[in-house]
């Protein structure tokens, strides 16, 4: 029985595969530049002001699937919540204390990781990296800070806050393009400044800096609430 | 045959990815497994949509000092598809993320990770 | 105008906003949330207003201060505006809905409400691929997070395989963009459409995941278990959402994407799309939950939506419509009946009868179902009418006759369910728990749905050609059904008798059309009479009577087909709910209903095909079908289902049997002739020159001749009185099928003389057994008996009732009789001629029980004190005794005019009869109604003298001068004589009265069953086998298309 159903499951993955390659056969390597792509690289810099051409991409091109994208985190972290929440109402963590090694280590190292973090996001227009992966930094201080110090100091209230108060901030920056600008998400709504100087490439640092606090809460609520129902396993 | 470049590696290994991630999805019956094998999907698709993206002997599409601002269409590679893929993967952390969750509260009502062992809801 | 981005700005600040409540601010966040919702739907209603009011040009939104392809653009036209407005009504009503449910389960619920339509209107507006990618994974993710109102663990099973299933799908649609990308080098729709594509077999390949990837999100059968089971889990709020909401989304982002693709998706399309809707349809036949049964229904009408979305090209102008109207028409049904179930919150489909606890909501039930099944006027009748007649225009038979299979097989489910709900066992439970919160939703649907069927109406191509007053009619009787019966009877009387007086100078000219209004309208009128003996409010009859009575009286007005249609169906509809409303009919409602359903859908084939050809629906187009074959066949199958011809006959005993006491007249001496005048109509405009038809006569002759044997013998054996006239009923539509059938001036005299005689008697008959059994309260015969002194004038009524039927002189029968041996003789037809006959004598033995086990012998004693039936069932009996009486004697005062617009208007030029005062005469010999009645008249009365004078000495003998001899039997009702009383005949005959037809059509409901039962198999729960369904079903389209 068990032979059978794996060789029905060979000969589908096996079609699958023939399906894929047929996909695969008409992929050629690019040696130019399509046209959409091409005037991201000729006009890009110039109409955002961004040297990290994937960073004028995410933020004001395709803003509004970044939007989607950040939305996408706040829901799944509300879902989460709401989630663990409906099945039991106390919650208790329930973890032996940490180590004196532990603690001093993350006292260095939070700061230290905290930074990166932040110059991460605000430097999204000029170096790799932006709101995400800063986000995501931030988030991995908050994981040392629940396993090390304290469980319960940076609390849920504050980063609901930061959650919903970025969020609602992007949201009125995209308001302020259709108003101010050429359209919603546009950046142009401040200067674009020195291009590759910090305070350039008009909303887009600002954008990026909400994206990545914002990321870093949800992140961080998402992690805090699984902990707290892993807590109450025994 | 093609001439074997590292894009059309990343190509077929994006490929593979994918058939390994759909057998484990339909064949492992725990639901963590089934999850990991949607994240192996999800970083597949990644990787093809990188390797669209992809021209060979570019760099990075940020203006620095390796890349001349006018000549730029001709020494970056599309930051476009690249753009594509932060978002996919955050959307993928979304979805993975709350998979768990369900698996998770699944586990605390029943016990099982077993994903036959969820069928009360059929025909 | 309003910026329709700040629909998506207002949505997401208000749910970010939210975010920073905490719980006691529960009662603002529902505030703000209902606040954005209605913004969202203010928006989109003023620019449907302004595109609705003659604007053409689209706005284009542009984002990212770039223009596209470069940066993301929305777009907002006509049917954007449509699209998000109906979808934003659902959501405001929606959320209002649910709006308890998220006080109590936490704020953050309105949270992922607001998300779930924020990415519902960017679906919809927005122009860019990946975009669609982004925030339909936002939609999902928003669904499976709302499935947490319900907690059990069955719906954290279900958010777990819909999420792995949309995981997988999506992926397909990712990798399609991906490759479209690489291929087309833009992600936006527009521009690749003006880049003039050419079909690469990458980029097609891409084009072929992305629509797939779409298709898929639209459950298509049978990759679809992860969505049932959905469905059924969820709350029904959100069930709600996701059946009118994402569905809506999902379709039209198919429909916008459709272009991209070079390939050929038509083909594709329509067979997905029909095998969804038939397949969904087949194993919703077998399902007992509400929830998931309305699952299968929603993705049935889902797959609907997608072959009409394939045809898109070959329907051309009219495709909007057709969309439209079904669209509309599940959108609103489906969401309704959602929100219902969840004030109901029963689970078995039988438990819904809690239902009949509160009228307004048993209403709107039966409202949405009705809806969503296609009856007239709901809105989606008119398209799918539109829609039907396209097909054959362009000879597409196969499609019609799949579409609707699965019209019926949906039909088929939603009547059961809606029969168990009226008629189901009651529920224990004391009421329904209704929060206005929970009722407001329905009922604006329910008014909603009203709107759109007058607007479909109206935009429909024949639409103006009805005659609508009847329709407001019937509304303003249900506005105005808490007032007491007698008044509203009144009422519809009146409008009766008005109506009447409207018409009568319309069809003067028309003896044909002539009679059969007046048998509908002065039965109507007359039945109604015995209405008044009903105290209360009789809630929920009259609006009925009138639909039955309205569509009665289109079959007569209707100038095209679509009106005859669609009266066609209005009289079903009412007559279906008439018979329902008996106290043991919900069967035999369901049955009738099934056999309606199944003729009408005929019908409908049946004028599809003869409309090929041709620009018109005119009634004339008939007489030149150019497949006379096949729709005369079924036109007059479909008729017959209504007319009760042997082997469609099951549905009758029981319906007209277990009818209220009024409604059993109603539906016997008057609906019957809806059937008849449809055959009429139909072998008029065929005629009998070619050979297609003369093979068609000759076997509906040996039909009706079958008919009446099998009618009658049924009838000799029965034990109760009203299914005893029923089933002479089947007997006497046999006479008329087979006299139609001559197609000769005689014959169809003959089969006249019989409709008016069968209306007039079975009336008469009807009420007479009806007001019996109302004061006996049981049907048996021999229970009754010795009821001559309680009810003389009954047993009067039910002399002159039998003599007419039984065919004896002087009475009108004998007049039908007569005609029938000549027409017979003219003919040829000895053979069957002789069977019709020997059925006619079977008659005297069911007469002669009738009458004898009712009237005659020795009382019972229970019946002692019974009282003669009340006065208004005593007026239209005398009324129509009348009527017989005058029929009797001067028969030339109909049949002449009759028999000269026969034989005038080319129809029966042949051998008329001739007249000559009141005697007829053909070739064969003479009559004359009165002479015999004066006849036998003189020798009844010479007879009676002559009785009275011997009987002058006789002794009266009380009932129990008698001595008793034996011991007293066990049971002693089976002494009585009339229990069994044909046993002898039944050893005889008994076999040709076997229940073959009833077991021919049990063996087919039981395979169907099986079918359906063993085919929602593949469900089997396991969320591995759903995306194993999903790889199959992409491989198996790939392999087709490539």
């Amino acid at each position: 029985m068990k032979i059978l159903k794996n060789s029905i499951l060979l000969v589908l993955l096996g079609f699958m595969t023939w399906m894929l390659f047929n996909l695969y056969k008409d992929y050629d390597s690019r040696d130019t530049l399509n046209d959409t792509a091409r005037y991201y690289a000729e006009k890009g810099p110039d109409e955002t002001g961004a040297a990290n051409l994937v960073t004028s991409v995410v933020v004001t091109y395709r803003g509004l699937d970044t939007l989607g994208e950040v939305t996408i985190l706040f829901l799944v972290s509300a879902i989460i919540g709401l989630l663990l929440k409906t099945e039991n109402g106390t919650r208790k963590t329930a973890m032996r204390a940490s180590s004196e090694f532990m603690i001093t280590a993350a006292k260095l190292l939070i700061p230290m990781i905290s930074l990166i973090g932040v110059y991460i996001f605000v430097n999204g227009h000029l170096t790799p990296g932006g709101g995400f992966q800063g986000g995501a930094i931030l988030a991995s201080t908050f994981i040392l800070l629940l396993i090390s110090i304290s469980r319960n100091k940076i609390g849920h209230k504050v980063l609901e806050l930061t959650e919903a108060l970025s969020g609602l901030s992007f949201v009125l920056i995209g308001i302020l393009g259709v108003i101010l600008a050429a359209g919603f998400l546009d950046n142009k709504i401040l200067g674009t400044g020195t291009f590759g100087s910090l305070l350039s490439a008009g909303a887009i640092p600002i954008i990026y800096s909400l994206i990545g606090l914002k990321v870093g809460a949800e992140l961080s609520t998402i992690i805090l609430e699984l902990n707290q129902v892993q807590g109450k396993e025994d | 045959m093609k001439y074997l470049g590292l894009e059309y590696i990343t190509v077929i290994a994006g490929f593979l990815l994918l058939i390994v991630g759909l057998w484990g999805i339909i064949s492992q019956k725990n639901i963590i497994k089934m999850i990991i094998s949607f994240s192996i999907i999800d970083t597949s698709i990644h990787l093809l949509l990188v390797a669209i993206g992809f021209i060979r002997n570019r760099t990075a599409p940020i203006i620095d000092s390796s890349v001349d601002k006018l000549k730029a269409a001709d020494q970056i590679t599309d930051p476009l598809p690249q753009a594509l893929v932060l978002t996919a993967i955050v959307i993928g952390i979304g979805i993975t993320g709350l998979m768990l969750t369900y698996a998770l509260k699944l586990y605390r009502q029943n016990k099982s990770l077993e994903i036959n062992q969820y069928k009360s809801l059929k025909w | 105008m309003v910026n329709p981005i700040y629909i998506i700005a207002i949505l997401l600040g208000s749910a970010f906003l939210i975010g920073l409540f905490q719980k006691k601010e529960k009662g603002l966040a529902g505030i703000l949330s209902v606040l954005a919702l209605a913004f969202a739907v203010f928006v989109s209603v003023s620019w449907f207003i302004h595109f609705t009011s003659g604007q053409q040009e689209v706005l284009q939104i542009f984002t990212g201060g770039a223009r596209p392809p470069f940066a993301i653009n929305l777009q907002m036209g006509l049917e954007e505006s449509l699209f998000t407005m109906v979808i934003n009504v659902l959501g405001l009503l929606g959320f209002i809905y649910l709006y308890r449910d998220f006080r109590e389960e936490g704020i953050k619920g309105s949270v992922i409400f607001l998300v779930l339509m924020m990415a519902m209107n960017v679906l919809i507006m927005t122009r860019d691929i990946f975009n669609i990618f982004v925030f339909l994974e936002v939609a999902s993710i928003a669904t499976a997070g709302l499935l947490y109102l319900k907690k059990d663990f069955r719906s954290s099973a279900a958010g777990f395989k819909y999420l792995i299933a949309v995981g997988v799908i999506s992926s397909f649609l990712l990798i399609g963009i991906g490759f479209f990308y690489l291929h087309s080098g833009t992600l936006n729709i527009d521009t690749y459409l003006q880049s003039n594509p050419t079909a690469v077999k990458g980029i097609s390949m891409a084009i072929f995941l992305i629509l797939i990837a779409i298709i898929l999100e639209l459950k298509p059968f049978p990759a679809n278990g992860w969505a049932l089971d959905v469905y059924q889990a969820a709350h029904p709020g959100i069930s709600a959402m996701i059946s009118s909401g994402t569905a809506t989304a999902s379709i039209y982002l198919l429909y916008k994407l459709l272009p991209l693709s070079s390939n050929d998706w038509t083909p594709y399309l329509i067979a997905i799309g029909l095998i969804t809707f038939v397949g969904s349809n087949i194993l919703g036949i077998a399902q007992k939950n509400g929830n998931r049964l309305l699952g299968y229904s929603s993705i049935g009408q889902i797959g609907f939506m997608l072959t009409i979305l394939g045809l898109a090209p070959r329907l051309g102008e009219h495709f909007h419509f057709i969309f439209l109207s079904i669209f509309i028409s599940h959108f609103l049904a489906k969401a309704g009946l959602f929100w219902i179930s969840g004030i109901v919150q029963k689970q078995n489909i039988k438990e819904w009868s809690v239902l009949r606890k509160n009228s307004l909501l048993l209403f709107m039930f039966g409202f949405f179902i009705l809806t969503l099944i296609g009856f007239p006027p709901f809105p989606s009748f008119y398209g799918k009418w539109q829609l039907i007649m396209e097909l054959a225009q362009q000879r597409f038979f196969i499609l019609i006759v799949a579409i609707l299979a699965g019209s019926f097989f949906e039909g088929l489910y939603l009547f059961r369910w809606f029969g168990k709900v009226m008629k189901g066992e009651e529920e224990k439970e004391n009421s329904l728990v209704i929060k206005w919160e929970k009722i407001l939703p329905p009922v604006l649907f329910t008014i909603f749905a009203v709107i759109a069927s007058y607007f479909l109406n109206n935009a429909s191509e024949y639409g103006h050609s009805l005659n609508l007053i009847p329709i407001y009619f019937i509304i303003l009787l249900f506005l105005l059904d808490f007032l007491p019966a007698w008044i509203k009877n009144s009422l519809v009387i009146t409008a009766m008798v008005i109506y009447s007086v409207r018409l009568y100078p319309l069809i003067a000219d028309d003896s044909l059309r002539l009679i059969f209004a007046g048998i509908f309208m002065l039965g109507g009128i007359l039945t109604l009479f015995a209405g008044y003996s009903i105290k209360g409010k009789r809630a929920g009859f009259f609006p009925f009577a009138v639909m039955m009575y309205a569509g009665l009286m289109g079959l007569i007005e209707a100038e095209n087909l679509f009106q005859f249609f669609f009266s066609w169906e209005l009289m079903t509809l009412g007559s279906y709910i008439l018979i329902l409303r008996g106290k043991k009919s919900l069967i035999h409602a369901f049955n009738y209903m099934l056999f309606s359903l199944g003729g009408a859908y005929l019908i409908f084939i049946g004028i599809a095909l003869s409309y090929f050809g041709h620009h018109s629906m005119d009634l004339n187009i008939l007489s030149s079908s150019t497949m006379p074959g096949w729709s005369y066949s079924l036109l007059a199958i479909g008729f017959l289902t209504k007319t009760a011809a042997l082997g469609l006959h099951i549905w009758l005993p029981g319906a007209h049997a277990e009818a209220e006491s009024d409604v059993s007249p109603m539906v016997s001496g008057i609906l019957l002739k809806g059937g008849v005048f449809g055959l009429i109509l139909l072998f008029l405009l065929m005629g009998a020159e070619q050979s297609e038809q003369h093979t068609l006569l000759y076997v509906l002759g040996w039909l009706g001749a079958l008919t009446a044997l099998v009618g009658n013998l049924l009838a000799v054996f029965q034990e109760d009185a009203k299914r005893l006239l029923a089933y002479s009923s089947v007997g006497n539509l046999g006479y008329i099928l087979f006299a139609l059938a001559f197609m000769t001036n005689v014959g169809w005299l003959t089969a006249l003389t019989y409709s008016i005689n069968h209306f007039l008697f079975k009336t008469l008959l009807f009420l007479a057994i009806g007001g019996v059994v109302m004061r006996v309260k049981t049907h048996k015969m021999y229970e009754m008996g010795g009821l001559i002194k309680q009810m003389p004038w009954s047993f009067i009524a039910v002399l002159i009732g039998i003599i007419t039927l039984a065919g004896i002189p002087p009475l009108a029968g004998y007049a039908g009789k007569w005609l029938f041996y000549n027409a017979v003789i003219t003919k040829g037809w000895y053979f069957q001629g002789a069977l019709v006959f020997f059925s006619g004598t079977i008659a005297f033995l069911y007469c002669f029980k009738l009458i004898y086990s009712i009237f005659l012998g020795q009382p019972k004693d229970k019946f002692r004190k019974v009282k003669e039936v009340p006065i208004w069932y005593i007026i239209p009996q005398a009324v129509l005794i009348i009527g017989i009486m005058i029929f009797s004697a001067r028969p030339d005062l109909i049949l002449k005019p009759l028999g000269n617009m026969l034989a005038q208007s080319n129809y029966f030029p042949t051998d008329p009869l001739s007249w000559e005062n009141v005697t007829a005469s053909t070739n064969l010999g003479y009559w004359s109604g009165y002479k015999i009645m004066l006849v036998i008249g003189v020798m009844f009365v010479i007879l009676l003298l002559w009785l009275m004078l011997m009987s002058r000495k006789a002794q009266k003998i009380k009932q129990f001068n008698i001595v008793y001899a034996g011991e007293r039997p066990f049971k002693p009702e089976t002494t009585h004589f009339s229990h069994n009383m044909f046993s002898h005949y039944y050893k005889a005959l008994g076999f040709l009265s076997l229940p073959l037809a009833t077991g021919f059509w049990n063996g087919v409901n039981s395979v169907t069953h099986q079918v359906a039962d063993s085919t929602r198999r593949i469900y089997t729960g396991n969320g591995q086998t759903y995306i194993i369904h999903i790889l199959i079903y992409i491989l198996i389209v790939y392999m087709l298309m490539f």
